[in-house]
């Protein structure tokens, strides 16, 4: 009976891909307020929240902030995605600094989607318990090296960026 | 319903045919080497097995043909499911290492899952039966839950499929999966099943070449290139994700 609930859970699994596929290739990118998204996450607004409310009045309104917050990140992960699908194409341009660009583009794309599936789980884990404040310590080395990708993307040239992001 | 089903394997014999000259007309042994060989290698099978009992062979030696065909053909579909891991994880530097260590990881479990089904199986199978369906079902519990894995985790990292690996991955997922089911089913229900059972599995294995066919024979879609955020955009969405994990 495993085996058969087993194989159930696979076909689901594969109609569930089959199915997002075809809605995917009518997503575009949609527009992120950055400066909201980091309001919501200030933590000093959180202490002084938590100083100032009873507990019960706090605990909700931690959980609406992270309510909104996944919405934002949310939209940021299915950017994320659209991109990755976007810039699969211009890998292939004959022009090597497109390429180049472009694979870059897909590299830092791919971080941003593993960074948000991360941040769900910290989210996750925090509206379950509100008085929770994660910082995930062992991440820190992995995160340090994605900075330096950052900055290696900043000092690209501004020919190469320009030709990559009307390719893509 | 014995006609039913001896239509439909000739049925399936015969799309095995367009699939295959799909294969080498769009040369697919250059992209997809392993799958074209599956594909062409199922359809001698299928030759080998449908012409055997008109040549007078021993029961014998069909068993062992038959089981020789199957073993490769399981063979085959692990090479299958590698190059749906490495077609689908090609672009994806930064994701390659992670999937691959999971990968693995997942790939454990589910041998030691199909050893546990072969050991739960219930004792008392005629020999032959018992010595084709055993190491079926155990292999098919790896592919199915590899292609699963690698269903679940495109999903998860929102990966774009290219049209024809997708095909070959949904054909594979969708006839090893119901393949899998009849194996498991055969064992509980026994004889008394046995043509409901095949017929099922020979519908999911044509609607798999269907699927096949069409995913290699549709041109690829192309993407829109409108409203595509600048590079430095995506930095600023990158520097706010990291805050988020790192406050």
């Amino acid at each position: 009976m495993i085996v058969i609930a087993f194989a159930l859970a696979a076909v689901g699994v594969f109609w569930t891909v089959a199915r997002n596929r075809s809605k995917q290739s009518h997503n575009q990118v949609r527009p992120v307020d950055v400066q909201a998204l980091r309001t919501l996450l200030d933590r000093d607004d959180e202490l002084f929240l938590r100083e100032n409310l009873p507990n019960r009045r706090f605990r909700h309104l931690k959980r609406h902030r992270i309510r909104v917050t996944v919405r934002y990140v949310g939209r940021v992960a299915d950017n994320a995605a659209v991109i990755m699908r976007l810039g699969e194409t211009a890998r292939f341009n004959p022009d090597p600094e497109v390429a180049r660009a472009a694979a870059q583009v897909l590299d830092l794309a791919a971080q941003i989607r593993l960074q948000c599936l991360l941040a769900f789980a910290k989210l996750a884990a925090e509206f379950a318990v509100p008085s929770l404040q994660l910082t995930p310590a062992t991440l820190a080395p992995r995160y340090q090296a994605l900075r330096e990708t950052v900055l290696r993307l900043g000092a690209l040239e501004m020919q190469n960026v320009a030709p990559a992001s009307v390719a893509i | 319903m014995k006609i039913l089903l001896a239509n439909l394997v000739l049925v399936g014999t015969i799309l095995q045919l367009p699939l295959a000259a799909a294969v080498i007309g769009k040369r697919l042994w250059r992209t997809f080497p392993v799958f074209a060989t599956y594909s062409l290698w199922n359809l001698a099978g299928t030759v080998v097995l449908y012409t055997s009992p008109r040549l007078g062979l021993s029961r014998n030696l069909y068993f062992y043909t038959y089981w020789v065909l199957e073993g490769v053909g399981v063979l085959l579909g692990f090479g299958v499911v590698y190059e749906v891991f490495r077609e689908l994880l090609g672009p994806y530097a930064a994701l390659r290492r992670i999937a691959a260590g999971a990968f693995r990881w997942v790939l454990a479990g589910l041998v030691l899952l199909a050893f546990v089904v072969a050991y739960a199986r219930p004792s008392g199978l005629p020999p032959l039966m018992a010595a084709v369906e055993i190491p079926e079902e155990a292999a098919r519990v790896v592919e199915v839950g590899l292609l699963a894995f690698l269903f679940a985790f495109s999903r998860a990292f929102g990966l774009h499929w290219r049209q024809s690996i997708f095909g070959i991955a949904l054909g594979l997922g969708a006839f090893t999966s119901v393949d899998l089911a009849v194996v498991a089913m055969h064992t509980h229900i026994g004889q008394a099943a046995y043509l409901g059972l095949s017929l099922a599995r020979v519908i999911a294995f044509n609607a798999s070449l269907l699927i096949w066919m069409g995913y290699i024979l549709a041109p690829e879609r192309v993407t829109s290139t409108a409203e595509l955020p600048q590079r430095a955009q995506l930095e600023q969405w990158n520097k706010a994700m990291m805050e988020l994990i790192h406050q």
